[in-house]
């Protein structure tokens, strides 16, 4: 069955403080429904994916909430597994598509962050990690800070090349009118900038964000009837490991990335250096030095030099990464960023992308994670089958 | 999960069979900007240790100074106070390390 993508949209990323959740979520879906030209009546199921909305507002029974806002009464469902919500939620609904349950599926996902304090929202995405590791006192910034110290440790790599993945990023979000952030900055603007949990400094690491993204997909049966070419959706692929950070095998590998990421490769065919574009998670430098060589891009412990080296820089390298301008720059409301990865790469292969347009961008990946390594999430997407 | 005093009750077992055992620090972090209940703790350092029983820990490290962050420092493990405002109706004691 060919799942193809017929519509996307997203809302400005950023501090959204005179919006509500509702409000960003119908902003995303409107846009969304409009790209493909549909109507909500004409959804046969809605996938939500959220992470903190239970914690923070209280809010269980979002999905419901959502579709309400349309006065429809079709089945919703509201996927959770930390920041990567969003991509469980597209899992999900490409499951309901290929069972033959559902024609046309739209999936949102949306985050409201900064209607709360910083200790609120660092407390609740600590709801990502284990009990162990809360009681411990650690942070997110602070898992990722031990899986840094491990990583330049191993590899004999500078916090300053480190901060070469922030910079890339911003360098992409500068060409982006939707992210949180759109000046570029240096690597010594990362290095003195405050330091949030060691070595990982405030530039080290992607913001608190308010943000929805939205994509309309269903099953292609005829394309000739379609006004126009779909992007596809050959790879959807899951695979997870444990959350403590303790009990995994590596600090310096995320098995579950690996995982996710062979099982794409295979059904697809593709090699890494087939991609010509990425969205890759990263909620932090080191995520993205990690994944880089979790997704075959580098080879272990080259992921930080080759960032720095220019090699998945816009206009200069072969595959790009975070054309976005990533979780760092574009902003990372938690469990919208995962859709709005799709959203990205799906402008790319249309040739939409505009200032940040990867010139014959023809197949793209979306890397989407969930914790420090508990959830990944690989979608491939492609321009023809 | 919110703790509930059934909750630290539960847990009492596991933490009392690990205190006074040893470890090594294999990395460490300090963390400037904290959860609810550690905000008055900062900067404070928190370990990743290897046990000497081979099972790996994260735990906060007490009684620090500058020359105990570092990997190969030798850590037991010791009970304290948790957090500094404590709202679970008892006070809650949890494993930290100390330098050995």
């Amino acid at each position: 069955m060919k799942i193809g993508v017929f519509g996307v949209g997203t809302t400005k990323f950023g501090e959204l403080w005179n919006l509500s959740m509702e409000d960003i979520a119908k902003q995303a879906i409107d846009s969304a429904l409009q790209d493909a030209a549909m109507k909500m009546k004409d959804i046969d199921a809605l996938y939500v994916g959220n992470m903190l909305s239970g914690i923070l507002f209280n809010q269980a029974n979002l999905a419901s909430l959502i579709s309400g806002i349309y006065d429809v009464s079709i089945p919703a469902f509201r996927l959770e597994g930390a920041c990567a919500s969003g991509g469980l939620a597209l899992h999900n609904a490409i499951l309901g598509i290929r069972a033959g349950q559902y024609k046309k599926v739209l999936v949102l996902g949306v985050e409201k962050m900064t209607d709360h304090s910083q200790e609120e929202v660092t407390g609740g995405l600590m709801g990502a990690g284990s009990e162990d590791e809360r009681l411990a006192g650690l942070t997110f910034p602070g898992i990722y800070a031990l899986m840094a110290q491990a990583y330049l440790q191993d590899y004999h790599v500078s916090e300053e090349s480190l901060a070469g993945v922030s910079v890339k990023n911003h360098y992409h979000g500068s060409f982006n009118p939707n992210a949180q952030f759109q000046k570029p900055i240096t690597v010594a603007d990362v290095m003195k900038s405050t330091k949030v949990a060691d070595p990982l400094k405030l530039l080290d690491c992607s913001p608190v964000s308010d943000g929805a993204a939205a994509v309309v997909i269903g099953e292609v049966t005829n394309e000739k009837k379609l006004s126009r070419v779909p992007i596809y959706i050959t790879a959807s692929e899951v695979a997870v490991d444990a959350v403590n950070l303790c009990a995994r095998e590596s600090l310096t590998s995320l098995k579950a990335v690996v995982l996710a990421a062979k099982k794409a490769y295979t059904k697809t065919g593709l090699t890494p250096q087939d991609i010509h574009v990425a969205e890759i998670h990263d909620c932090f430098s080191i995520a993205e030095a990690i994944a880089t060589e979790d997704l075959g891009f580098s080879k272990r412990g080259k992921g930080a030099i080759d960032i720095c080296n220019e090699k998945f820089t816009l206009k200069k390298g072969k595959t790009i990464t975070n054309s976005s301008g990533g979780l760092k720059s574009c902003g990372h409301p938690v469990g919208a960023t995962g859709i709005k990865q799709i959203v990205e790469i799906v402008e790319q292969l249309q040739g939409k992308a505009n200032a940040r347009q990867v010139d014959g961008a023809k197949i793209g990946l979306t890397h989407n994670v969930g914790g420090s390594g508990a959830v990944a999430v690989i979608h491939v997407l492609q321009k023809y089958l | 999960m919110k703790n509930t005093p059934v909750t630290i009750w539960r847990r009492q077992k596991a933490q009392t069979a690990l205190l006074g055992q040893g470890g090594t620090i294999v990395h460490w972090t300090m963390i400037r900007v904290t959860t609810s209940g550690f905000g008055k703790q900062t900067p404070y350092p928190v370990v990743y240790v290897a046990l000497d029983t081979g099972t790996k820990m994260v735990g906060q490290l007490v009684d620090w100074e500058n020359i105990d962050l570092q990997q190969g420092r030798k850590v037991i493990v010791v009970l304290r106070r948790l957090r500094t405002e404590d709202t679970d109706s008892v006070i809650s004691y949890y494993t930290k390390f100390k330098p050995a």
